[in-house]
């Protein structure tokens, strides 16, 4: 006991080291981004015999006309959403891995709903739609916060392992019970022409919903920062200590974030089945969980940061697509360029991440 | 010749823009005991970082017996034979003595496995050489915080340290104790080692130190030898200006209990006596109740738990006779439960949120309007407590950047915003300086006499003899004395007491046994 009496007590060390993390953190961002490009590049000059034409097309192609750019943007539609679901999570030092079944179960709820309502107005059933879609994500990823609050069981784990499952178990519904017998192509029916959102950017698919992105970004930084839901979030997230002590109810907070958390993933889903896909294909959402991970960090978990950050995503994305149709470069060899970016980056999240978790844990 | 120089040695933090070391001189003679002293923040510990390899210097050079030595880390300091007692041990509790003093360089069977009766021969050995009093088979949990002390020093002199530097080896430490500290360190200089120690306190320099530098705001500002100056030329020289150490502390009647422990008992399955027992104690209206004890013994739970951070397993706790045994911290608050905490880098403030935001924490409901934060007001009441504390530091800057004083006063200026009728300290101004001790004190004085009832939770017996109006000595989880602070009773009785060899309620235990 005496030994905890007294190292409870902090000297000036541990201040300056904790703000030195932070400079590396930021500086680390960086340099690893600079790093995934160069090893790109790298690749694209060692796997392509015209490299000037692929790194053209690489890092130009998605600028190129209205068709690819406007479907870069729309492809960084659910990346704002989950981006921000995982930023307000890691705010709040509470972790959520279920991304990718919150996601792929708000896109088969939506999709679900749509399909029972077919004869409804388009802004009542797509709302109904929409807010079923948000529902599960919240629930799902709630579930694991309040296991969290209630048993202490880790929300990580708890939050990854049920994804996993749901996925499985919307697969199975996707391509058994949901299954649309006269398409080829496993998938649910299409959703009526009156839920389906403006695509205002032909011929690409980028459609309204982009707008509700940049609501969700704004609506979420003036949470976090105006409300003292934000606050008393950001607070247990930095210190959950002194939060306790300032007489925050620490325990909701490790089942709010969760709750919006998942809402946002699956918001993500939602719209991308009712601005883009217009129906739910066997894991069409894979990999928008995994990478709002990516786009948060690139954001330092701002909401407003997330945006930007969802479009760079997106731009390497579209990138490597555009160097596929336009040069000698291989479906393998874009998949390849691309995940060294997204590991690179990842890879940082993840050590960030576990980082936090000690110093939570010390 | 001296045996250490530290010339020119200059040390810049640029994330909080302070200059820590501005071109500083050090030298120290082999053998003999050398203090530093200097406020918080005037760099000592830097420059003593520096020599243990703990921070690099911007500029400047070591000379060891004349030789310029490149310091990059313990490692190579004590390759050098230069040992550190950390202000905060840094021993494993679930360990022996000898498991903690071989760690890192043990003897091993065959390079694999711990030769554990090899480790306890040596540190044996060790131990026998510089007359040390320990068993080390004994585990480091069980040791008193002296006795750990003496195991961060043996660990060191196993390591064949030459140079000891002893970072304020006494704040945590009861009279008795301190006297078996500097009977060693006289012993260890008789031994031919030379000891560098850093502390705030004047009359242990006079003491124990043959020669003493003072430091303030990163310079050298003298180097003396210590039987030429006196305490006061040595607080003058630290602080700049004469400072004259004594309270103001008015007599009041005392009025009605405010807050009440009634048999107040906390138990954890995890160990074998109760970490409070039976505790009974009043705060009333008006008065100062101070709480002494060696840590270990009970203070960090009292506080946790009239805080409402741990609950109690029996007893109650009633505030102005209502009943608040159960509440959670948030209720507490919403009573104006005020509360300045001993942790203060991590329970008092969040060292990575802007000043502005650790303000508000205890009271941010108040600042919305319509659900929404008012951000003129905060910005206002930030302002307003920024200058009413005099706090050197921008309301936007992360708290952590600013020294500890300012950070203790910003806790300090919250907390009395936010109170009611009681507020909770508990070692108000563990390593702050004078200065800022000062005006801490003053503000305790203060809201006393505006009729606060105040719990003092502290080691530093100074403090407590000089602010208690009634003192109260923990030892093992117990109330060992309980008595108005009168002249009769000294430190070293307190020190019998928090020790244990004094206990004013044994016999009404044993009768309730």
């Amino acid at each position: 006991m005496g030994f905890v009496m007294i190292s409870r007590r902090g000297g000036s060390m541990p201040i300056r080291r904790k703000l030195s993390t932070t400079m590396v953190t930021t500086f680390g961002l960086t340099i690893t981004l600079g790093i995934a490009f160069i090893l790109a590049i790298f690749l694209m000059l060692v796997l392509s015999k015209e490299p000037a034409q692929t790194i053209f097309h690489f890092f130009v192609g998605p600028f190129a006309n209205k068709f690819y750019f406007g479907n870069m943007l729309n492809a960084a539609i659910p990346l704002v959403f989950t981006g921000l679901g995982i930023s307000v999570a890691f705010k709040s030092s509470v972790f959520n891995l279920g991304g990718e079944g919150q996601v792929y179960s708000g896109a088969l709820v939506t999709t679900a709903v749509c399909l029972a309502i077919p004869n409804l107005n388009g802004l009542l059933g797509g709302t109904m739609a929409l807010a079923a879609g948000l529902g599960i994500g919240a629930l799902l990823a709630g579930l694991s916060g309040f296991f969290r609050m209630k048993w202490g069981t880790d929300e990580l784990i708890s939050s990854f392992l049920i994804s996993g499952a749901i996925v499985l178990i919307i697969n199975y519904l996707i391509t058994g019970p949901l299954d649309d017998p006269t398409n080829s192509l496993l998938t649910t029916p299409k959703i009526g022409e009156q839920y389906r959102l403006f695509q205002f950017f032909k011929p690409s698919k980028l459609d309204i919903s982009a707008f509700f992105a940049i609501i969700a970004a704004v609506l979420m930084f003036f949470l976090m920062y105006y409300t003292h839901w934000g606050y008393e979030m950001r607070m247990c997230g930095l210190n959950r200590e002194f939060s306790r002590y300032g007489g925050i109810n620490v325990s909701f907070y490790m089942v709010l974030p969760m709750i919006l958390s998942g809402a946002l993933h699956g918001l993500a889903g939602g719209f991308a089945v009712m601005g883009t896909h217009h129906a739910a294909l066997k894991e069409f959402t894979f990999g928008m969980g995994w990478n709002g991970i990516a786009v948060a960090l690139i954001a330092r978990n701002n909401p407003l940061g997330v945006l930007p950050a969802a479009i760079l995503f997106a731009y390497l994305d579209a990138g490597a697509k555009a160097a596929m149709l336009h040069s000698d470069v291989t479906f393998e060899i874009a998949a390849v360029i691309q995940s060294i970016i997204f590991y690179l980056v990842t890879a940082q999240a993840i050590y960030s991440l576990f980082r936090y978790r000690k110093r939570e844990a010390a | 010749m001296a045996y250490l120089n530290m010339d020119r040695i200059s040390k810049f933090y640029p994330e909080s823009n302070v200059l820590a070391n501005d071109n500083v001189y050090f030298e120290l003679n082999r053998n003999e005991i050398h203090a530093i002293v200097g406020e918080n923040g005037a760099g000592k510990s830097t420059l003593m970082k520096i020599l243990f390899g703990m921070e690099r210097p911007d500029s400047g050079r070591i000379l060891l017996q004349n030789d310029e030595v490149k310091i990059k880390n313990p490692l190579d300091a004590n390759a050098l034979g230069i040992g550190m007692v950390h202000q905060h041990f840094r021993l494993i509790p679930d360990f022996t003595i000898a498991q903690n003093v071989v760690l890192g360089i043990e003897p091993t069977h065959n390079g694999l496995l711990l030769d554990r009766d090899e480790a306890i021969r040596r540190v044996e050995a060790v131990m026998d050489e510089y007359g040390f009093n320990l068993d080390p088979t004994q585990k480091v949990a069980s040791l008193t915080v002296g006795q750990m002390q003496m195991v961060e020093i043996v660990k060191i002199l196993y390591r064949k340290a030459e140079l000891l530097i002893l970072d304020e080896p006494t704040s945590v430490l009861t009279e008795q104790q301190i006297h078996k500290l500097f009977e060693t360190m006289r012993n260890l200089c008789r031994l031919g080692k030379t000891i560098i120690i850093i502390t705030h306190k004047l009359g242990e320099v006079k003491e124990i130190s043959q020669r003493v530098t003072v430091m303030r705001k990163g310079k050298v500002v003298a180097i003396r030898n210590t039987e030429d100056v006196d305490e006061k030329e040595l607080s003058r020289l630290m602080v700049g200006k004469s400072v004259i150490f004594q309270f103001d502390r008015s007599s009041r009647n005392k009025g009605a209990a405010v807050l009440e422990l009634q048999d107040v008992l906390l138990q954890k399955k995890t160990t074998e006596r109760p970490l409070l027992d039976r505790i009974n104690l009043k705060v009333h209206s008006g008065e100062i109740v101070g709480i002494a004890g060696v840590g270990g013994n009970g203070l960090s739970e009292i506080e946790d738990i009239v805080s409402g951070l741990t609950p109690v397993s029996d007893g109650r706790i009633l505030h102005n006779g209502k009943e608040i045994t159960h509440l959670s911290a948030r209720h507490l608050r919403e009573r104006g439960l005020a509360y300045v905490p001993a942790d203060r880098l991590h329970r008092g403030s969040s060292i990575e949120t802007s000043v502005l935001e650790n303000m508000i924490v205890s009271d941010h409901h108040s600042f919305l309007k319509g659900g929404v934060f008012s951000q003129h007001d905060i910005r206002e009441f930030a302002s307003t407590l920024l200058a009413n504390y005099s706090i050197d530091g921008q309301s936007g800057v992360p708290i952590g950047t600013l020294s500890g004083g300012n950070i203790q006063k910003v806790i300090l200026a919250r907390e009395l915003a936010a109170r009611s009728d009681f507020i909770i300290f508990s070692e108000p101004t563990w390593g702050l300086d004078v200065a800022s001790s000062e005006f801490i004190y003053s503000k305790i004085l203060e809201i006393r006499e505006q009729g606060t009832a105040v719990l003092l939770i502290s080691s530093n017996l100074d403090e407590i003899l000089g602010l208690a109006d009634t003192l109260i000595v923990m030892y093992r989880g117990r109330i060992v004395c309980s008595h108005p602070n009168t002249e009769e009773l000294s430190k070293e009785i307190i020190g019998e007491y928090m020790l244990g060899l004094r206990d004013d309620f044994k016999e009404g235990r044993q009768h309730a046994d």
